[in-house]
């Protein structure tokens, strides 16, 4: 495809993946007042990083995930996303998952991956095989004919995953993905991710509510505050790889927990 | 499982040996004298004052017809087109709905005379009037299963680079067709009902003439024929709509365009006359 004049060109593939957050704020406008959702926001994930982003309600955690999706507009600072910034939703860059009721329910699942291929006009039979590939990688092969309504919760965000996935962007973004399913299939949902993420080596930012579930998955927990939503703490997570249930008892996972507990109580 | 297949079988033959002992009843209560004829003519006699004067009433089905396909496709069309309109923009919705909900409480067919000093009493009037009776739902149907799509739905396009256009063939069509249906199918009902009570009332063919001016004379055999007539011609309709749906909204789970469904039948059915 031909480069078009007005669009920042890429940096080289070495920042591909990258985040950078420099001040960004974000004011909603309403009729009687405005509401600074956030305020004086700036961090940076580097390539390959699972960073998660937790906080108590309302504290703009989903906003700015929006943002770094292209789908939102911040009102004050810079997003840049592979080294450009990213005025709208471009999936050949970010790959979203969004909360379980994201599907077409009149789309089977492997057209529902395909869905972001089609709306560019990929041709076909390069569609479903990339589809396939996508669903093999998050372990639904075989499940491509059904519809949404014939599958489980986990099921259902497996495809979701595939779909982020299927323009192999550098950088997945995921917003409460596992929010509306069951304990024991949240935990098997949270393996499942580290090994896709693991095996794509894509950077990947996660909002969630679970701290437990923040500090099981991430290398990095960034801790926000209620609004107006300011970063509070950024924690590195040493907890070495592959991450395994008994380290939810042990006493680094526990402290980390604590740790973010203890901020986000003081600020709710 | 099986318990449930069985008890859906049996619900079925249920409902089928219930039809045939309403058919046995009509033939029988008339025929033994517990009910006079004049009331309730036979089966029988109903179906042979029906074939004899075949050429009358294929006259008069044609003619109905005719009434209802045109005023459908009116009632459809205008309603589908308003209805995405007012579903989809903030500013049409807050002018029109208000207007809209107040009008269904009003039975329509008091326009009905104003329609025919218009228009004339040949199909026209009629045509016009039911067009307006099967439009509301139609309306109101469309705009809710627009409105009522769900948003994430959208986001989830636009986070695919989904430009407008894409998400309204893509997401907003698609989304929208359960409860469009479910609105056709009131709208339709409602066509049928609107050409016929207005055949009865001021016309000079179709089956609701027929209806009406047989009862005038006293011929309830004529009469009956009429309203079998009118009776198929409703089960027809609804054999189509129950096609349509099979074929355009396999992944229906019954949840949200059942709902629907339901408001707008109740709803939809205070007016009908």
């Amino acid at each position: 495809m031909q480069p078009l004049a007005n669009v920042t060109p890429l940096k080289p593939a070495a920042r591909a993946g990258a985040i950078e957050v420099k001040n960004v704020g974000q004011v909603f406008k309403t009729r009687s007042q405005d509401v600074v959702a956030l305020e004086d926001v700036s961090l940076e994930v580097k390539p390959g990083r699972f960073v998660v982003l937790v906080g108590p309600s309302g504290c703009g955690k989903s906003t700015l995930l929006m943002m770094m999706a292209g789908l939102r507009q911040q009102t004050a600072g810079t997003i840049t996303i592979s080294g450009a910034p990213i005025p709208q939703p471009d999936p050949d860059r970010v790959g979203v998952v969004f909360q379980e009721a994201s599907l077409f329910p009149w789309l089977t699942a492997e057209d529902n991956v395909e869905f972001p291929l089609a709306l560019r006009g990929v041709p076909k039979a390069e569609r479903r095989a990339k589809a396939q590939d996508a669903l093999k990688l998050v372990g639904l092969e075989g499940f491509g004919r059904r519809h949404p309504h014939e599958l489980s919760g986990g099921m259902k965000q497996r495809v979701s995953i595939a779909r982020g996935l299927v323009q192999d962007p550098p950088v997945l973004l995921m917003d409460e993905p596992f929010a509306a399913l069951d304990e024991q299939t949240r935990m098997t949902m949270g393996d499942e991710l580290l090994r896709i993420w693991a095996a794509t080596g894509k950077t990947v930012v996660f909002v969630t509510h679970s701290l437990t579930e923040a500090v099981y998955l991430a290398d990095e927990v960034i801790v926000m505050s209620a609004r107006p939503g300011r970063i509070v703490d950024h924690l590195q997570v040493q907890l070495p790889r592959p991450r395994t249930y008994e380290m939810l008892s042990g006493d680094a996972f526990g402290s980390l927990r604590d740790r973010i507990w203890r901020h986000i109580r003081k600020s709710a | 499982m099986s318990a449930r297949i069985s008890a859906r079988i049996s619900a079925r033959t249920l409902r089928y040996l219930i039809v045939i002992g309403l058919i046995a009843l009509w033939e029988l209560l008339p025929r033994s004298g517990l009910i006079a004829e004049l009331f309730l003519p036979s089966l029988s006699s109903t179906l042979m004052a029906g074939w004899t004067d075949a050429g009358e009433y294929g006259h008069a089905l044609a003619v109905t017809l005719y009434e209802v396909v045109v005023s459908m496709s009116f009632a459809c069309g205008g309603g589908i087109l308003l209805g995405a309109i007012v579903g989809s923009l903030p500013g049409p919705r807050v002018l029109i709905m208000p207007m809209v909900s107040s009008l269904y409480a009003v039975p329509l067919v008091i326009l009905y005379p104003v329609f025919t000093v218009w228009l004339g009493i040949g199909s026209e009037s009629k045509i016009a009037f039911a067009s307006i009776y099967g439009f509301l739902p139609t309306m109101l149907a469309t705009a809710a299963g627009i409105q009522t799509i769900d948003p994430q739905l959208l986001l989830a396009a636009r986070s695919m680079g989904a430009t407008l256009s894409q998400r309204l063939v893509r997401v907003i069509i698609p989304a929208a067709i359960p409860t469009v249906l479910s609105g056709l199918r009131v709208g339709g009902a409602l066509v049928i009902v609107g050409v016929v009570v207005s055949e009865m009332l001021i016309s000079s063919a179709g089956i609701g003439y027929l209806i009406s001016r047989y009862r005038t004379i006293l011929d309830s055999a004529h009469v009956f024929a009429g309203v079998l007539l009118v009776l198929f011609l409703a089960i027809g309709f609804n054999a189509i709509i129950r096609w349509i749906e099979r074929k355009a909204a396999i992944w229906q789970t019954g949840t949200r365009g059942g709902q629907a469904n339901d408001e707008i039948a109740s709803g939809a059915m205070q007016p009908a006359t």
